[in-house]
Order: C-alpha cells, then structure tokens, then sequence
C-alpha cells in the first residue's frame, strides 16, 4: 500500500492544500512540506541583490572604476611628458596647460597623478593578494591539520604579528624598496598574519557544524571534505578580506612613499607624491597635496565600502530564514 | 585565575624570544657584515674581515644569536656605529617623550571613544550616528600624517593659533609645559584612535544592547541611563579592553609618522632617521623593543579582562 | 472579578530593512485578579510580541500601531517613559525564557535583585538586600545570603530561572508576565520551576500571564487559554473548553498534532499541512483557511473575528462542534509493523556492547595538561533489531546524543564495541570504514546547520551516491528525484539552496539524504525538537511513513518523552552516561521500574487538564550532577527518593523485570523476575 502510495503521479499537485479534511484521508497528497518561494535563486544572486541594494557599495565600485579608468585609460587621454621633468617650469600653480600644477621637478601634476595611481592600485592589488592567498592557505592549513602543527603554526603567527607591521616593513623596504613587484611583495609577505587567522578561525568553526559531520557519516573522505565543504563556505571570508587588505595595502604604501620609502625616482607612486607635503604646503603649493590626498581617500574609502558591503551580502546568503 | 595568568606569562616569554629570533635574523640577512657599513666601501676587505672577526660578527650564527640574547638580557641592545653610541643611550629621553605624546592621547582617545560609542549605539541608524560614522569612515580611510598636513594647513599656516612644528625640547617637562606646540599632534592621534575606537566601541554596545539582560534591566523599569551606565558600559567595554591592549603597533606606527610629520624628537623621529642612515642596530633593537611591547599590552589586556570579568576571574 | 490588565484591538508591527511584520494584529484579552491566563500559539504567532507590548519593551523598529493596553484602567500605550517605568518592574514584571542570557554576567546577584526595590521602593542599600534575601529564599534559592556576591555562571541553569523569578516578584508585582519560562529547561527542572510558579501564585494572589507554545505547561495550570495564530488571536475560553470543547479548527488541529503519552503509534498523528502565513504580507481572509481542514469559500475573501459570548469566543466561520479530532479519524499506516526478518541464529542489526566514552577536559595554554575528564557515556550495551525504532531518552548532557555520534562514526569510542550485522566496525579504517558506514545514516537536530549553505538541493542528495561511488549521475538525478518525492517536497526544489526553506522542509531534505543510501539504521538526533508543533508531527508521520515503505530501523534521540513513546518500539531511558531502563514503549509508560523513568513522566505537563489536574506533584529534585564527577554507586541516588546507603556503595546491575523489560535500580518500583536477577547486560536485551 505504502508503494502505491509512493508513485502516485502527484508531484504536481497545487501546494498547500489542506482542505477539505484532505489530511485525514488514505491517499492524501504527499507533498505537504509546503511550497519553496520561487522568487528567490542562488546564494549568489541573493548576495548580488543585497550588494547592489547597499547604495554606499555602489558608490564605492562607482569610485573604484572612475579611478581605474583615470589611471589607465586618462594617460591616453590626456598627454603629459612623465619621462623627463623640466625644472624650468618646477612648482608652477594650476593653470593653462597644466590643469594641476607642476611639481618640484617640472612634472605635469594630473598626468603624475594618473601615473602614481596606477602604481598605487597596483601595488595595493598585488599585496593584497598575495597576503590573502598566501594568508589563507597558512590559515587553512593549521585549521585543518590541528594538533600540535596547528599550535607550531599559530606561535608562529603570534610571534610576527607581535612585530609592527610598519616598523619591520620600513626595515626591509630600506633594503628592497625600487619597484612595484618589491613593494607588493614586502608588503604582502608581511600582511598575511591576520587572514592566517580568520580562515583558521573560519576552518574551525565549520569543521564541527552539522553539515561536515553529515558528509563523514556519509563516508566521505578528507579531501572531500575539505574541498567540497569546508573551503568553498570559507571562500566568502576570504573574498571579503580581499577588499579590506587592498584598502589597508594602499594606506601602507602611501606611508612608505611619505617616509620616502617609496619607488625609485623618476617613478612614482601617490605616497611618493606626498613625501614632501610638509614642505609643499609651507610654501603654499596646495595642489601638490589635495588633489593626490583626496584621490587617495576616495580609494581607500571605496574599498572600505565595498568591503562592507560583500560583508554584508555574504550574510544575507548564510542568513537564517 | 592565577594559574590561568601564569601560563599566559609563559606564553608571552615564548613569544618574546621568537621575536627575539626575527629581529635577530632580520639584522643578520640584512646587514650579515657590518664592517663594510662601518668601515666604508673603500675600505679592503681584508679590514673588513677583521672588523667582523674582532667583533664576532663571523661566528655561526647560533653563536652570535646566543650572545646577542646574552647582551639582551643584560639590558644591552646594541651598538650603533653611525651614530658611536650603544643604542640604549641613543633611546635616551626619547622614551619618555614619546611615552608623553602617546599616552596622553591614548588615554584621550578612549575617554572620548567609549561615550562616542556607546550614544550611537543609542542613536542607532539616526542623524548623530551617520554624522559620527561618516567621519571616523573618512578618518580611517586616511594616510595618519594627510589629518596632519590638514592640521598644519588649517590650524598652524592659515589659522596661525598653533605652531606648525611640536616642541623641540629636549626634556619631558620643557614638552609638558609646552601645551600649545602638543596640541596639533595629540589632537591628529586622538581623531585617529577615536574614529577606531568608536567605531568598535559602537558595535560592542550594539551588540550589548540586544542582549536579554538589557531587556530585563529595562523590564526591572530603569532608566535608560541606568541601564547604560549601570548595565550596558562594564558589559561592552569588556572587548574594547582587548582591542587597547592589541593596539601597540598601532600606537607606535601613529607615533612614527606623526612625529616624522611634527618634527617630535622621540622614539618615531628616531627611528626615521635611523631609517635614513641605514642604522640597522638602532632599528632593530626598536622592532624588538615594539614587539616586547606590543606583547606586554596583550598580557596586560588579558590581566586587566581577567580582574574586569568575573566570568574569567572566577572559573 | 476585575480585570486588572485589558488589552483591546492591539496591533504592533516590526519595521524591518524592506519590510513590515504584522506581528500582532487587533489582539484583545484580559486577565482578572488572581488568575493565569495562558496565552498559546506556536513560534511567530505574536505572543511574545504581545508581552512586550504590554511592557512597552519591543524590539527595535517594534510599535504599538493601535489599539489600548490598561493596566487597572490605566492606559498603557503611549504613556510617558518616566510613567511607564514606574509600573515596569513594580505593577507588571516579566520573565524570560533564556535565564543564561538574562542576568547580567558583571553584575551579583544580590545587586541584580536588589535593584527593582532600591528603584520601586526606595530605602536604603541594607533593606533592599534584606529584600533580595527575602525573595530569593521565597523562590527557593538554598542559602540565599550566600549567593548574594555569586555571579550568574556560577549558579546552575534552574537556580538562575529562580533568581530571575526572585527579581520580578522583589516589588510584589499586580501582573506576571512569564514569557516561555521553562523552555529552556530540562523537564525535571522544568518541572521545578512550573510547581514554583503555581505555589507563588497561590500565596501571593497576582495574575500570570503565561506565554508559551506548549500546551502542557498550560493545561495543569492557566485558568483560560486564549490561543493565537499568525498575529490574531483565534480563540479564548476556559481551560478545560479549550481542551474539550475547542471551536477554532486550528486549536483542535494544534491538539491533535501533539503526540500524547497514551497515543496509539500504530495511527498516523494529524498533521496540519503547509506552513504559517508569511507576515509581511498576510493573505486576505481567515489566516488560517490555506491549512484549514474545514475550509469553505467564504473563508478566503473575509476575515472572521471573535464571535461568541463572555465565556467563549473563536473568530471562524465554520466552528467545529464536536471537540477534539477522534483518534478514529486518523490513517492507519501499520506503523510498527515491519516483519522482522531476523531469524533466531542472525545477529541483530545493531549492537551496542559496554561503549565507554569520555572526553577529556584539557587546560593550559601551551601545554594542554588534562585536568579531568567528562564521562559521556559509561558502559551503555543495547540493540537494535532490523526494522526496529529504538528510542533513546534522557535529560541533556546524559549522554545520548554522544552515543548516537559513536554509533554513526563521529566519534571513537574509549572502548567498547559497535556491531552493525555481527561485524564490529572500528575494526576497520578510512575507506574501508567508510563503505561501512553507508547503512548507518543520521538525521541532525539543526534544520539550519546540517545542510551545506552553499550547495543545492540536488548537489546534497546526490553527494551521498558520489561518495561511494554508486550510480551513474543519470541514475543519481532519477534517485534524488525519487527522494523529493518520498519527503514531500516538489522535485523543482532541487534546484534550491537550503537557506530558501523552511525548518520542517528541511528537516525534511535532512531525512531525505539520510535516506539517499538506502541504510539499514537510521541516527535522529532530536530530530523534530526545533520544530514547531504542528510541522512536528508532519516531520513524524514522514518518518513513520519512510521507516514502513523503506524497512529500516531508526534509533531515535530525545528529550521528549512523548516523542520517542510515539515514534518507538522500545525505548531506552539515560541517566548521567548509563542505561538505567530498557523496555518496550508502552510498558515504560504504563509500568515503570526505575525512579527515574517514573519521575520523567511525571514532570512531562500534558496536554489534559484533568490529568494534570489530578497529577501528583512530585518533581524530581536537585539537578544533574557533573559528568566529570559523576556520583557513586547508582548516579541517580542524589535525586532519588528511594536512595539508601548500598546504592551510593554498589552500582547496580541491570535486571530483568519482564520478558523484555531491563533496568538498573537497587529499589526499584516493581519486583524483579527472580529467574533473570543475574542477567547480565546485552545477551539478554
């Protein structure tokens, strides 16, 4: 009876019934789990959704992508000699030819700007990542293994992030400082402490959620797990750390380029540009400084923003209904 | 309890050699033959190995670890050549005057913080708190040193109520009795620890104000400000002791380019100008000096949480 | 009587990011002087709201929209803060349900309860403590003086209850509101706590708003019920109507979805079908009419209201008139009818024999030194039979759902043995092991945490057949369809992900992958306790129905007696990491043998005021001791009333007390089978 039950052609029947004492009757429907809401799809979409709700988010990538094409496509746009300065006309103030001004080497100050961002994104997106994967895979690594690796693993991690970031990076960058993949490097070899230990801490959260103990009841082995469970529900942490880092990586880089630690001379980063701010605007040459700071903040700030903002969206998609 | 504050002090010594070995091998990776930085590029490499022998600056490197953390332990961090002094009486008063600048505003930044924190929590997703949570976005979004040259623009060039510069003297008490050149450099370490602060601050009250005992507390039919002060402050404040104690190598990457930027001669100058010259042992004694640092806040935050919560005090 | 505390029309909606709850609309009840009035419905209905209301203590973006609250012809809503205060804590006190939560962690609790009386009654410091001396004595708190300077976590989950009982009543309040009091409680403290409600009302005369989802806890004590569905209140009576005489289709579908004690399990439970209106959006109508089995034209186009007179009122149309659903209504679904295939000489399908299990208690930072250990599971033997339910319950922290995650592989056990179909599978390892595991599954208690967040439906009923390598992805998708269909769920939900769900339909996903397998046992972790009754028993009748059509055994974990008696054949009672009974469900239930067992089922409140009425009030006492120090001899005997000297000296054996009725009691309430005194352990189970 129960087979007959079971194959009855009913997977279209209407959701939701009920009526008409439907429930005490042999042969009632069986799908009475209730509907699923069709509106709604993926976990991805719903995230997407939710980011492009969040107006600052969108502020954000819309600052994001102006600077991107400023410092990439605004060079072709808008010719300016940044490959030899003219002292002849050093610090001039903005005007007819030189909509910013020039610098204290003749340099015309928007193309510099354009040229300085494109090593700042640069170098902001390289540190980045290599922290984060770098940073990811240390943590995923002594999340998964535990015992007494993990422990080896997480000393070790203490001990660095015990040493300012900025103090021991200024020492090697006085060493290898000069180019863009240096500086990416010394900065990313360095930042990867604190994603180390929020996979980790991700790794170990979700390693004894219910979801992982079904798979092994199920006879699942190690790699699937990791695989299939664990790293890509700890791929949204790392994705939104992403964000966060470039942020962290652009402040970085501008307060090596204001120490002077910045890309060789004749090139040129946004930090570099504000090495000699001080002096700049001692002498009243503002446009030396706003227009390379503010570019700086707004940067920053839109990877802040958009930072949040996946935050956020990501939890709407592990969100309880 | 106190075997809890035991272990964590052996811990903290653990990781103190660790740091130890890194500044060690830094210096060692970086600068593995120190006569050529003291006797110049002209100099033969004969002397040079000379140099390095009487120095003992050949010997395998667990040696000269093993005798590194010896003079360590003796209070001796080193020996800069450029400037021919041991690195102890370069640190000098400097210690003090940056302990000046960054206390006073550590200390200011939390005072103002914590209320900050807690009103927007209150004013949750109002005028007050969008105000406050626009301006600590645009102030962490920001190099430290740019609020600075904004200071120097507005309140020192244009203004001309505050000297552009910090005081140039050379004792604490000259600094202390010299408020108004202080003044622009605590304010721009205040805003930037404050816009931190608060903003941790504010979640944690937020975060403490969903909790079922402040509904019971308000159910009891206190006030709102006796459920803030008597129940919501000790609760939120708690995490914040943690975010203090973790926030020494902020303090002191703060101190660095303020210091740089205001012309302060205290720990960050120096450790600019070591930068410039290179001065390897002056950088790396203060590396390990920060990280000594930075581990004793983490301890002294864990001992301050333990008296503060008596749910780690008591189990 | 005067009615100390009237609501009319009350509506209170919830402002949230891009919508309005409509959490409680046009509500109206009253509570006289001196009477509990019990305020039932099931999560989301608004009966909580409803409370809160009245305190004016709602959540953020939470407002009273319409309608009056009066409090001895006071108005409530919309009174000043400053007024309202003074009656908060001192006219209307609240409790809440999650006592670890409620009392502030930094604060005594002296302090804490000394505070509504240093606010209400002014007086100095020393008189409110003598107060707080005074109520936490009153509510049972043992040497109250010395817990004044205690914090919460060092006090025990009952003992905190009783101390947030203590506060409200410091300024001996005029209204009670008791919001879910005792959920979070295990039943014999539970028990503790209810019997202290019911003696504190009695002496002190006030009026006990008692909000809560279980109608038990309402039965044995409220004067009136009024019941809520969906934000509206549907129906309201005396208690004894509500049971006997309901009118509203959704109290007397309630009802008959609770499995009860005395149910007869070879019967399908009523199930109400579908799932709550979703408030954001209510559907025009009666609220109710989607899932009515009543339901008539009429219903969708208006709304019913209160219609009736003083003594009863239910807002339907299409009343019902003959009290609850007879039992004769329901399916026979031949529950528990399952031949059993084993033969004399074939081994059972499960056996359990002397499992050891205990996890160590480590401290140390660096050096984790072991300090002791928690002793989970302490020489537990059973069996299972093929097609078998086996139900396992006992108080939390007694160690059964530690021992389903060792029958299922999630844990090793200390020592012991595991035998599925004569073979003892930690014998093997990594694949081996694995390829063994496939005829034990297990269904999890969290509907939310035991699905991949990111992975579809289909993706998580096919990672089963792709683990052990059966079936081709055409078969895969063939058999994953299949599924959906045997858990009621449309096939075209295979393409969701598990956050688009309900908590019954995923439970319901839960049971269809455990099923993927085909395994011979399934592992249900209390695997319906985070539902709501009436998808409860939709989520029991599809387990029932599944273990028939599919030949398995289940071996079922709970903390509800009720549950287990109805879902099991036999049923397995645990106390502090030992088997103390063993027997099959009716005979538990009708003859129990341990104190225990007979003390659980006295402090579970059924839904029958005149049992619970009549329902001697012996609670079990004390709490559980800790499982790190668990008590010689027999570790009940610190609870027991029967305890004398051998029993903290001898730990006693389990005994045959019928054919296939076992237990462990040095003094148990029915004599021995004289010829099986000896038995020992799993050879005679």
């Amino acid at each position: 009876m129960m087979d007959e039950r079971n194959t009855e052609g009913v997977e279209e029947a209407p959701l939701n019934l009920g009526g008409a004492l439907g429930a005490f009757e042999p042969g009632a429907p069986l799908i009475d789990g209730g509907d699923v809401d069709l509106a709604v799809t993926s976990g991805w979409r719903l995230a997407i959704r939710s980011f492009a709700e969040n107006k600052l988010a969108l502020v954000g990538l819309g600052i994001l992508v102006f600077f991107i094409l400023f410092c990439y496509v605004g060079p072709h746009v808008y010719y300016s000699n940044q490959l030899s300065g003219n002292v002849l006309n050093s610090d001039l103030p903005p005007g007819p030819g030189h909509p910013l001004g020039t610098d204290n080497n003749g340099y015309d100050e928007l193309g510099r700007l354009m040229v300085g961002g494109q090593a700042a994104l640069e170098i902001g997106f390289f540190a980045a990542l290599i922290a984060t994967v770098i940073g990811s895979l240390y943590g995923a690594i002594s999340g998964l293994v535990g015992g007494i690796l993990d422990g080896v693993m997480m000393r070790v991690v203490d001990v660095i992030l015990s040493i300012p970031y900025l103090l021991i990076v200024l020492i090697v960058a006085t060493r290898y400082s000069g180019t863009v993949l240096s500086l990416s490097l010394i900065l990313g070899l360095f930042a990867w402490l604190v994603p180390a230990r929020l996979i980790r801490g991700e790794v170990l959260s979700l390693r004894v959620r219910d979801f992982v103990s079904a798979a092994k009841v199920m006879g699942s082995g190690r790699s699937r797990l990791i695989f299939r469970h664990l790293l890509p529900n700890a791929l949204s942490v790392v994705i939104v750390n992403i964000t966060f880092q470039v942020a962290d990586a652009i402040i970085a880089i501008a307060l090596l380029g204001f120490l002077g630690f910045g890309l060789q001379y004749p090139h040129v980063d946004w930090g570099d540009m504000l090495s000699t701010a001080n002096t700049a605007l001692g002498n009243g040459y503002w446009w030396l400084v706003y227009p390379v700071g503010i570019s700086l903040i707004l940067v920053v700030m839109a990877c802040n923003f958009i930072g949040n903002a996946l935050r956020d969206s990501v939890d709407v998609r592990l969100r309880r209904r | 309890m106190a075997g809890y504050l035991f272990r964590r002090f052996v811990t903290s010594l653990i990781v103190i050699v660790g740091i130890s070995m890194v500044a060690f091998a830094m210096l060692h990776l970086i600068s593995s033959s120190p006569g050529r930085a003291v006797l110049g590029l002209h100099a033969s490499p004969k002397a040079v190995a000379a140099f390095n022998k009487a120095n003992g600056y050949d010997d395998p490197i667990v040696i000269q670890y093993w005798h590194y953390l010896l003079q360590l332990l003796q209070g001796n961090l080193g020996y800069s050549y450029k400037l021919n002094q041991p690195v102890t009486s370069v640190l000098g008063e400097n210690v003090l005057r940056s302990l000046y600048l960054s206390g006073v505003s550590l200390v200011l930044a939390i005072l103002i913080a914590i209320p900050l924190g807690i009103y927007q929590a209150v004013k949750r997703n109002r005028l007050g708190d969008y105000i406050v949570t626009s301006g600590a976005f645009t102030l962490y979004s920001m190099p430290s040193f740019f609020l600075g040259l904004l200071l120097i623009q507005s309140f020192a060039l244009s203004l001309k109520i505050f000297p552009p510069e910090a005081s140039q003297s050379v004792s604490v008490i000259g600094v202390i009795e010299d408020p108004r050149a202080m003044f622009l450099p605590i304010l721009n370490l205040v805003a930037i620890q404050v816009a931190g602060y608060s903003q941790y601050m504010r979640s944690s009250a937020l975060d403490g104000l969903g909790q079922d005992y402040i509904r019971l507390a308000r159910a009891k039919g206190l006030s709102q400000r006796a459920v803030l002060t008597g129940h919501l402050l000790r609760n939120s404040i708690l995490p914040m002791i943690t975010l203090i104690g973790l926030s020494v190598p902020a303090l002191l990457a703060g101190n660095l380019l303020i210091e740089t930027l205001f012309n302060y001669p205290g720990l960050g100058l120096m450790f600019y100008n070591a930068l410039q010259n290179e001065d390897y042992p002056i950088l790396l004694s203060y590396t390990l000096i920060a990280g000594v640092l930075t581990v004793a806040g983490n301890f002294i935050a864990d001992v301050a949480i333990t008296i503060a919560d008596p749910r780690v005090r008591l189990s | 009587m005067t009615r100390v505390l009237e609501i009319e029309n009350l509506s209170t909606h919830i402002q949230l990011s891009r919508s309005v709850v409509q959490a409680v609309g046009n509500v109206s009840l009253y509570i006289e002087a001196g009477e509990t009035l019990g305020l039932v419905g099931e999560s989301g209905c608004g009966k909580s709201i409803t409370g809160l209301s009245i305190m004016n203590l709602l959540p953020p973006g939470g407002k009273v929209v319409g309608g009056s609250i009066r409090l001895e012809g006071k108005e409530l809503v919309n009174l000043a803060d400053a007024e309202m205060r003074k009656i908060r804590g001192n006219d209307i006190a609240m409790i809440f349900q999650d006592s670890s939560s409620s009392l502030n962690p930094t604060k005594t609790i002296g302090d804490q309860v000394a505070e509504p009386t240093l606010l209400h009654r002014g007086g100095s410091k020393r008189e409110a403590v003598d107060r707080a001396i005074e109520v936490l004595d009153l509510v049972g708190v043992p040497r109250a003086k010395e817990r004044l300077a205690d914090y919460p976590h060092q006090l025990s989950g009952g003992l905190r209850q009783r101390v947030m009982i203590a506060i409200a009543l410091t300024c001996d309040p005029k209204v009670l509101i008791a919001d879910e009091p005792t959920t979070a409680l295990d039943v014999t403290i539970q028990a503790q706590i209810l019997k202290l409600l019911d003696d504190l009302k009695e002496r002190f005369g006030m009026s006990i708003l008692l909000i809560t989802h279980d109608m038990g806890v309402v039965a044995g004590r409220a004067d009136r019920v009024n019941v809520m569905y969906a934000g509206r209140m549907v129906e309201a009576t005396g208690t004894k109507e509500i049971f006997s005489h309901m009118r509203h289709p959704y109290t007397q579908a309630l009802l008959a979805s609770i499995p009860r004690m005395d149910q007869d399990n070879t019967k399908t439970l009523f199930s109400i079908p579908g799932i709550p209106p979703d408030l954001t959006n209510p559907p025009e109508g009666c609220r109710f009419a989607p899932r009515c089995a009543y339901t008539q034209p009429d219903c969708q186009k208006s709304e019913p209201s209160l219609r009736g007179d003083d003594r009863h009122v239910a807002a339907c149309f299409h009343p019902v008139e003959d009290g609850p659903l007879k039992p004769e209504m329901m399916v026979t679904v031949s529950h528990g009818q399952v031949e059993r295939k084993d033969g004399k000489n074939e081994p059972p399908l499960l056996e359990v024999v002397d499992l050891v299990k205990t996890f160590p208690v480590t401290s140390g930072a660096i050096l984790r030194r072991k300090v002791g250990k928690v002793h989970a599971v302490s020489g537990v033997s059973l069996t299972i039979r093929k097609g078998e339910i086996f139900g396992l319950v006992g108080e939390s922290g007694c160690g059964k759902s530690t021992l389903g995650r060792v029958i299922v592989g999630l844990e090793r056990p200390d020592s012991g043995k595991i035998l599925l179909n004569g073979e003892d599978i930690f014998a093997y390892k990594g694949r081996t092991l694995a390829k063994k595991r496939r005829d034990l599954q297990m269904m999890f208690q969290d509907p939310y945490g035991s699905l991949d967040p990111r992975m579809r439906v289909a993706a998580i009923l096919r990672e089963p057949l792709s683990i052990q390598g059966v079936e081709s992805s055409k078969e895969q998708e063939a058999r994953s369809i299949e599924l959906m269909r045997e858990v009621g769920l449309p096939s075209r939900a295979l393409e969701r992900f598990p956050h688009e769900f309900s908590g019954g339909q995923r439970q319901r996903i839960g049971l269809a992958r455990a099923l993927t397998l085909n395994p011979k046992l399934i592992v249900a972790d209390e695997p319906v306790s985070a539902l709501d009754v009436s998808i409860r028993s939709q989520v029991l009748n599809l387990m029932k129905r599944l273990q028939v059509s599919h030949e398995m055994a289940y071996l079922v974990i709970s903390h509800d007696l009720a549950v287990v008696k109805y879902l099991a054949d036999r049923i397995g009672v645990m106390y502090l990491g030992k088997l103390v009974e063993l027997a099959p469900g009716d005979e538990i239930y009708s003859r129990p043998v341990h104190p225990y067992t007979q003390g659980l089922i006295n402090t579970i409140p059924l839904p029958d005021p005149e049992i619970e009425k009549d329902k001697k009030r012996e609670v079990i006492s004390g709490e559980l001791p800790s499982p790190i120090s668990p008590p010689s001899g027999c570790r009940f005997r610190t609870r027991c009333p029967r305890a004398q000297e051998i029993c903290a000296q001898q730990e006693p054996q389990l005994r045959a007390f019928g054919a296939s009725h076992m237990a462990a009691c040095h003094f148990p309430l029915v004599e021995p089978l004289e010829s099986a005194t000896t038995a020992s352990g799993h050879s005679q189970i």
